[in-house]
């Protein structure tokens, strides 16, 4: 791997542009409270509500996003061997292997390593907040952070859904459920107002779940948009956009951004105004991206492809609920999302009652309406080595895409760990794909 | 061929004898039997609901590639095993399969499984990570779904004293199995490591009375013999799932003793009694979920979550540990750094075997074995 085969994105939409004057502005935000005092700060995972952060009004920092921004940065191998230099595997979650190097660094040093991408690294951390709702690294990550590095507590939530041959609907299992669901958020809130020193604030909470809500709609509504010919925007747009869902949902600020590009996308759409001169292929691309290689989407857009639908980070169907019991909400918001996923039946995820990620659990009767709703003609799948939960499934989705007469490609790389992307191999790879699809949709036969 | 070729051979061997065996037990009883795979969910209570249950075993070293058509090549070699078994119609005595929710590779090799392979019955039995007070509630309630799924299917109703009796069947069995491990203690130890997992495999697959004589034979046997051989380095070996004597065997032949484990089919099964409670289910739920020592399950930060395995080193005096970690074995591979270093600082060193679940090279392997047999 030279750093030269990596390239940057070129982003398409305005406003995922003015996200780079946006973000560093929560950023130096968050810095002025730590620095300000001792205030407590969590490090969290994706499945923690961000809701309920903001109603605690607690500083916090993401591992997992973290660790995509050391990959852009082409940072994350320097942090990721020295973690495997600790005897952390190289098959091991580069996200979690990135955060482990970085808090070697980090204890060694006395301060964050000076090449860490955000101002001042990842503040030190006061508590932990895991989720283990898609994985099993996600259930030791923390587990090993607070026993090598950092000796604070940790909670961890564990939102276990039914398997997809269980019916949800059945009034018993939906109390068994619900049930484990409700104590698990009451164990996290009592875990955070004793390492807080504060009390949940329930009026803050249902305020900011319904700000969270408008701006999660217009997601949705943006992302619905794409099924527009031309697409009016790209995964470089969508890849960056799920940032401010971690970082500002429950600000106006969040909304305000959501609105914006729902506004600029309907624009192209009513203006015809696609992301590639001539659109020849429609792509869905399953998995994480290469956070250290984004350009790799410009790439394809410039041999006329688009990726019109991402399975991973996707928010997926937006549900209305009942806001006067804020933590009922929560519950249900959780619980509504499994049952959706449970009724396009969920073969290869039974678990994944978050829909934050959709990979794997893709096998199921949405792709048909995906791929007739979104005109697609092609997938790509991303199979991470080091993150195995998200490209779970690959090779069963690819199975049932050819019976839609879809033709795949899956290749091979990280999320995180560019020195398993070979630039050279992979764009012929997907230069080649595209031609095969070019001759069956000639009437020529796809073998791949 | 190799030694260890010669290893897996006779491992090999057993297990196809273990599937033979079944189909002779199936079509002499008329009963279903049922594949489970992880210690989640109790085979005592398929056993009660008049099935036999079996566990499910792969074939280290043999070829994975009847699983590509169906999942990714990155995942656990061991269940990528077992599936490219039950694709190749191996395992077509089963009338079912119980996968709990143990680790992601095993939690989704279900979905794959049942979508492409249905069998007539299935049930995954889920698990959470955490012994909290009410991931336990959701373990109890589970075990009675679960009972309630296994009635409807065998058509046979469980009451509670017929489950007492199954227990107390299984726990004769759990105590001979101690009372085998017991004489590891003797130094040098009076059976050895590769025996006793031979046997453990055949407990896995064989109804418990049939393997209460075994483990009867065993013993008496085993009571009578003088020393085994010199003194060596008394070894516990640690890590991923083991259903094969291979690397026992090659530790052994490069001069160690294994006199203890923490293995599955291991002692992590065998350890103790299920708690005949007067609420059975929260016997069993002591059992498999809150005691039960496998990595998936979250014990919170710190070093205390090996206090047992240190014990257990001292009980069996131990001079060093191998761990044993299947490629792709997530809850292993990310306990090894910490335990590493929590047993050193206890003056036990512990070397890492990585494995694709072949046990090959096995020359590599035995140097590696006998260099560190040597350090210790
Ligand atoms: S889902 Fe994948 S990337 Fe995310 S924590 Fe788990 S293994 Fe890592
Ligand atoms: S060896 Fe590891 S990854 Fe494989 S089934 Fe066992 S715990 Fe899961």
């Amino acid at each position: 791997m030279s750093q030269s085969e990596m390239s940057r994105a070129k982003r398409h939409l305005e406003t995922t542009r003015k996200m780079k004057e946006m973000l560093p502005r929560f950023f130096m935000r968050q810095m002025e409270r730590r620095f300000s005092g001792s205030e407590p700060l969590a490090w969290c995972m994706v499945g923690v509500p961000p809701e309920l952060l903001k109603a605690f009004d607690l500083l916090f920092e993401w591992p997992e996003n973290f660790g995509t921004m050391c990959a852009s940065r082409l940072v994350a191998p320097r942090f990721i061997e020295v973690a495997e230099g600790d005897g952390y595997s190289q098959e091991l979650c580069s996200y979690v292997t990135n955060t482990m190097g970085y808090c070697k660094l980090t204890k060694e040093g006395g301060e964050p390593p000076e090449e860490s991408p955000l101002p001042g690294g990842m503040g030190t951390p006061s508590m932990m907040l895991g989720s283990g709702f898609i994985c099993e690294p996600r259930w030791k990550w923390f587990q090993s952070i607070a026993t090598r590095f950092f000796d604070v507590p940790v909670y961890s939530s564990d939102p276990l859904a039914p398997p997809w041959d269980i019916d949800p609907r059945d009034p018993r299992i939906e109390e068994h459920y619900l049930s484990l669901l409700r104590e698990d958020l009451a164990g996290q809130i009592a875990f955070m107002e004793k390492h807080t020193g504060r009390k949940l604030d329930l009026d803050l909470l249902r305020e900011t779940l319904a700000l969270s809500h408008e701006a999660l709609g217009y997601w949705r509504d943006t992302l619905a948009l794409r099924k527009a010919v031309p697409c009016p925007m790209g995964s470089t747009d969508y890849f960056h956009s799920i940032i401010p869902q971690m970082y500002l949902v429950g600000d106006r600020e969040a909304v305000d951004f959501y609105r914006e590009m729902y506004e600029e996308v309907k624009d192209r759409v009513d203006r015809g105004v696609g992301i590639v001169e001539e659109e020849k292929y429609r792509l869905i691309w399953f998995g994480l991206p290469p956070w250290f290689n984004m350009g790799i989407f410009n790439y394809l857009e410039s041999l006329g492809a688009v990726v019109a639908y991402e399975s991973t980070y996707n928010v997926g169907d937006y549900f209305e609920v009942d806001l006067s019991d804020p933590l009922e909400a929560l519950v249900r918001r959780t619980w509504q999302r499994a049952v959706k996923m449970h009724d396009y039946g969920s073969e290869t995820m039974p678990e994944l009652c978050n829909p934050a990620v959709f990979g794997g659990f893709s096998g199921s009767s949405l792709l048909d309406e995906l791929v007739g709703e979104y005109s697609l003609n092609g997938a790509l799948m991303h199979l991470t080595r080091s993150c195995r939960a998200v490209s779970f499934g690959e090779v069963h989705t690819k199975n049932r895409l050819a019976g839609l007469g879809v033709p795949s490609l899956i290749f091979e790389s990280d999320m995180a760990d560019p020195r398993l992307w070979s630039d050279a191999q992979i764009k012929t790879r997907l230069h080649a794909f595209l031609e095969t699809m070019d001759k069956a949709a000639g009437g020529g036969k796809i073998n791949d | 061929m190799t030694e260890n070729n010669r290893s897996s051979a006779a491992g090999r061997n057993a297990a196809i004898e273990s599937e033979e065996r079944i189909r002779r037990i199936k079509a002499k009883s008329g009963k279903p039997v049922i594949g489970y795979l992880c210690c989640f969910a109790p085979p005592e209570i398929i056993s009660a609901a008049g099935a036999i249950p079996y566990r499910i075993m792969g074939r280290p070293g043999e070829d994975n590639s009847a699983a590509d058509a169906y999942v990714e090549p990155y995942g656990c070699t061991y269940v990528r095993n077992i599936l490219a078994r039950a694709v190749r119609g191996e395992l077509d005595f089963l009338d079912g399969l119980v996968i709990s929710h143990s680790c992601d590779m095993v939690q989704r090799l279900y979905g794959i499984w049942t979508y492409y392979h249905p069998l007539p019955y299935s049930y995954m039995f889920n698990v959470p990570h955490q012994v909290s007070p009410w991931a336990q509630d959701f373990f109890k309630r589970e075990l009675g779904f679960f009972q309630e799924s296994l009635e409807k299917f065998t058509g046979h109703d469980i009451d509670p004293d017929s489950l007492k009796d199954t227990l107390t069947a299984y726990n004769l069995n759990r105590s001979l199995v101690r009372e085998l491990y017991a004489l590891r203690k003797e130094n040098p130890p009076l059976v050895k490591g590769s025996e006793i997992l031979d046997l453990l495999i055949d407990g896995g697959t064989l109804p418990p009375e049939d393997f209460t004589a075994l483990l009867r034979e065993k013993l008496a046997e085993a009571k009578l013999r003088s020393r085994l051989g010199g003194k060596g380095p008394r070894i516990m070996v640690w890590g991923s799932v083991m259903d094969d004597p291979a690397l026992l065997l090659i530790i052994e032949e490069a001069g160690g003793r294994v006199v203890a484990d923490d293995t599955c089919i291991g002692f992590r099964v065998w350890e103790k009694d299920v708690p005949l409670t007067d609420d059975l289910y929260t016997g069993l739920t002591e059992h498999y979920f809150i005691n039960f020592q496998c990595p998936r399950t979250d014990r919170g930060p710190g070093v205390g979550r090996f206090d047992y395995l240190l014990q257990r080193a001292r009980e069996y005096n131990i001079d060093g540990v191998v761990g044993y970690c299947i490629s792709f074995c997530d809850p292993h591979k990310f306990d090894y750094p910490d335990l590493r270093d929590y047993l050193r600082k206890e003056g036990l060193p512990l070397l890492l075997v990585d494995d694709n679940y072949s046990f090959e090279p096995a020359g590599s392997l035995k140097t590696r074995l006998q260099a560190f047999m040597e350090m210790i």
